[in-house]
């Protein structure tokens, strides 16, 4: 084993040729990126406002530097030139039964923002091998490289520190049993307890099963009620119908569980009262969301979640309607230096994570790993469901920063590492806060600490450094 | 409006059983023992009871309580609803019935083995989802995991810290006080116990913001007393506990434990109903109660209560609790028998009994006057409660 390793180690340090990005930077792939990531931000897309902007043209999302020079869909052996580092490792690692691959790190150093035409080039070089080690994933090597980026006048416009672990499938710690079975299926996760449901109740619970929240209304006189009454308190009329909520809501209080623990609830455990759009009340569950993050006031939106498996295949389990923050609305004005605290908090920020999304930004960062958008290969190579890729990681993150920071805060570097995975179904929620604040050659810079946790634990950890502008004319 | 029979009957004899985590006996065998020492202390016999008045909640039939009493007819029974809203509700019913010339002597009981057998903590994890009207109730909270009285209660306090700037060290000096005064009471859970505000906010978390020491502790045992019109009762073996007013209160949009879809959540408006009866009726200010028996299943709705009768403004109740103001030699005495937190949990009738003992100047925490006094009934339910006065 040394022998390979050392075999493997002896090529840190080489570095490969330069390799031209397939296209210059373009607003056709900026435009499926932003849609992918759903970043709104205008000096990305919109020509006008960006033309007024500080950057008096459009720019590339900063976090795409590395899409511009992936090699997408061509096949690898014609991709990687000879003298290629990193594709020289990989192959030995695939050939030595190490053939899957995830991604553990992402920073990225952003010299400058990348303008419309910008032509990149990529130089990799391989830093670093380890030793096998036992991951949660399985037996491997971590790879580490390092690539900057030149455009078409040779100026360098950014750098990536990239780390991957290559491992062989199937040696992770879910393993079969010692019997040579597949592994048991786990014990069927308790129920939580239904609803009394009566005559005058029923549509509030239909409603749920069809992804709508009903709150009653009377025909007469059009008051709300909830819950729901027999008759209409205000004008006598026993004709209640209902209307349709939008959802959206405030926190008025909440409560946070630990005692006792009852079956069917993960503790501790958040509940909430909260104040709907329309003005009436109701509880409901906090989920996606830490307990110490939740506060009295927070935007709050329903999510239909089913809280039961389906009765058969192709059917809906039993739905309750949830309730998670909402996603911060995007800054339209950019955050002064002089505004930002250390310590402040930036407010959470739920990422629902769907096979669509998860696929689409793999394809929006040129990135076509089988593991990002093909279910049967992915679970072929040892995963329970495709899952997201980094680059989409380093983009959501960015998205959250300057959503924070408004539209013409710039980034100057971003870095992530990477833990439990974004599979379907989940939700990731983002957390942020300022760590620090200072003048680095008469430009504010804010430093952002953030994270993002999924239901299997912490999905990425990151920092940031962004510059603010300063004073009236911020 | 005042009521015909307030000041016109009495409190004229009490009996308990112990207090413990396990009776070791039927609940009936509890609320039989109590009952038979009510009686003995209020120098009464069996036969001279023709009435009883208990909870819906208590499963002891006042049939099976009589045949084992003993006591040959009775020409009043009836019972209270809504849980420890029920308790001065008891002796209202009880005092009406006897000024209504229904029924001469009164008994009124609760009886349960509320920790060995049926433990309310656990909450209401194991109804089935029926259309009774309270399981569609429970169907608004139970299946988002709020499940227990506490986090009922938790639901309250989360808002009235967040509008008025009360904390959990607020709430822990209703904790403390009740400690203070078990400590020096024989028959309390916590004799000889007390705690410092120190160990109420290291005690573990039941429901954020409630700490284990913001929670009564769960109790077997029984409380019985006797009501008789106030002519008869100053021949009893103890100086009269004059029924000064007695009131229930259920307010609008009333709800069960869950009153949460009012315009404003931090006060308790069916307390305050019962309070505007008592002083109406008593002619009571806040001024003229020396002691009272508030109601602490759990700490943080002790402070809207002292709101909802006047001891101080709304909102400021974090002011009054501090500085002592609840203890012994304080501006407000409270919960002399160490309260449900300290003494037992037997749904608010242990708290009436201690009423009559600061009447009678019985106490084991005897403030120097104890003229009027007021006891109340559970809060976040339909409830109720008294002043109990000196007769004169």
């Amino acid at each position: 084993m040394s022998e390979f390793l050392d075999g493997l180690r002896k090529q840190i340090g080489t570095r490969g040729s330069s390799a031209p990005a397939r296209d210059a930077v373009c607003a056709a792939m900026i435009r499926h990126w932003c849609d992918a990531m759903e970043d709104g931000n205008p000096v990305y897309t919109d020509p006008d406002y960006a033309a007024k902007s500080s950057h008096g043209a459009l720019v590339a999302p900063p976090a795409m530097l590395n899409a511009w020079t992936m090699v997408g869909l061509i096949p690898r052996d014609r991709a990687r030139g000879g003298g290629d580092p990193q594709g020289s490792v990989l192959g030995e690692l695939d050939a030595a039964g190490y053939t899957s691959v995830v991604a553990s790190n992402s920073d990225h150093e952003y010299r400058r923002y990348l303008k419309i035409g910008d032509h990149l080039s990529g130089t990799l070089e391989l830093v670093d091998v380890s030793a096998e080690k036992q991951t949660a994933l399985g037996a491997g090597h971590f790879v580490t490289t390092q690539t900057t980026y030149h455009d078409q006048h040779g100026e360098e416009v950014g750098a990536m520190r990239f780390r991957i672990l290559k491992f062989k499938p199937g040696t992770g710690r879910t393993r079969p049993s010692a019997d040579g079975a597949a592994t048991a299926e786990p014990a069927p996760r308790p129920l939580r307890p239904r609803p009394g449901i009566s005559r005058d109740t029923r549509f509030f619970w239909d409603g749920v099963q069809q992804g709508e929240l009903r709150i009653q209304e009377c025909e007469g006189c059009q008051l709300l009620s909830h819950p729901p009454r027999v008759r209409c308190s205000r004008c006598g009329s026993y004709e209640l119908g209902y209307r349709v909520a939008s959802g959206r809501g405030q926190l008025y209080s909440f409560v946070e569980a630990h005692h006792p623990q009852v079956p069917g609830f993960d503790y501790p455990l958040t509940v909430g009262l909260i104040e709907l759009e329309e003005g009436t009340r109701l509880l409901s569950q906090l989920i996606d969301v830490d307990p110490d993050h939740v506060e009295i006031g927070m935007p709050l939106e329903a999510a239909f979640v089913e809280v039961e498996p389906p009765p058969a295949a192709g059917q809906s389990g039993w739905k309750l309607p949830l309730f998670r923050p909402q996603r911060p609305e995007r800054r339209e004005t950019t955050l002064r230096f002089e505004d930002v605290e250390v310590g402040q908090r930036l407010a959470a920020c739920p990422i629902p994570i769907t096979t669509t999304r998860i696929v689409a930004c793999a394809i929006a960062s040129r990135d076509y790993q089988d593991v990002h958008h093909d279910r049967e290969l992915a679970i072929k190579r040892g995963s329970p469901d495709i899952f997201m890729n980094i680059l989409t990681s380093s983009g959501l993150g960015a998205r959250y920063i300057t959503d924070w920071a408004g539209p013409e805060a710039r980034l100057r570097n971003l870095a992530i590492r990477l833990g439990a995975p974004n599979y379907p179904g989940d939700c990731m929620t983002v957390y942020g806060t300022v760590a620090s604040k200072q003048v680095v050659d008469g430009v504010g810079v804010v430093g952002v600490e953030f994270r993002g946790t999924n239901r299997l634990g912490n999905h990425m950890t990151g920092t940031s450094e962004l510059e603010l502008p300063s004073g009236e004319n911020g | 409006m005042t009521a015909k029979f307030a000041g016109k009957t009495a409190i004229t004899g009490i009996g308990a059983t112990e207090f413990s985590k396990d009776s070791g006996r039927s609940t009936l065998r509890l609320a039989v023992e109590a009952c038979d020492a009510a009686i003995e202390d209020a120098g009464l016999t069996p036969a001279d009871i023709d009435a009883i008045v208990t909870f819906t909640v208590d499963v002891n039939h006042e049939i099976d309580v009589a045949r084992s009493l003993g006591i040959p007819q009775l020409t009043h029974f009836s019972r209270i609803h809504h849980s420890g809203g029920a308790a001065c509700g008891t002796i209202h019913q009880a005092a009406m019935a006897v000024d209504s010339g229904a029924c001469n002597n009164v008994l009124v009981y609760r009886a349960f083995n509320e920790r060995s057998e049926d433990r309310f903590g656990t909450g209401v994890q194991g109804r089935r989802a029926t259309a009774d009207p309270i399981d569609v109730d429970f169907g608004w909270s139970s299946p988002f995991g709020l499940l227990t009285p506490a986090s009922w209660v938790a639901m309250f306090a989360t808002r009235y810290m967040h509008e008025y700037g009360a904390t959990s060290e607020d709430f822990g000096r209703v904790s403390v006080a009740d400690r203070r005064h078990a400590a020096n009471n024989p028959k309390a859970f916590f004799y000889q116990k007390p705690i410092t505000l120190e160990d109420h906010q290291n005690s573990r978390w039941i429901v954020k913001p409630l700490h284990l020491l913001d929670c009564c502790q769960e109790s077997d045992g029984a409380q019985a007393l006797v009501v008789t019109g106030l002519d008869r009762a100053r021949d009893g073996r103890h100086a009269p506990a004059v029924i000064a007013a007695a009131a229930q209160g259920s307010a609008e949009d009333q709800q069960m434990m869950k009153s949460y879809y009012r315009d404003e959540i931090t006060s308790i408006p069916e307390m305050g109903l019962c309070a505007r009866q008592l002083y109406a009726d008593t002619g009571c200010s806040a001024d003229d109660i020396d002691a009272a028996i508030f109601y602490d299943h759990f700490t943080p709705l002790v402070l809207p209560q002292l709101e909802e009768f006047g001891f101080c403004k709304r909102g400021e109740a974090k002011d009054f609790v501090r500085d002592g103001n609840l203890e012994l030699g304080g501006r407000l005495p409270i919960n002399t028998n160490g309260g449900q937190l300290g003494e037992a949990y037997i749904h608010g009738m242990n708290g009436i009994a201690e009423g009559v003992r600061l009447v009678r100047g019985d106490s084991t925490n005897q403030p120097e006057k104890a003229d009027n006094v007021l006891v109340t009934a559970g809060t976040a339910v339909p409830t109720s409660a008294l002043i109990l006065s000196r007769d004169r």
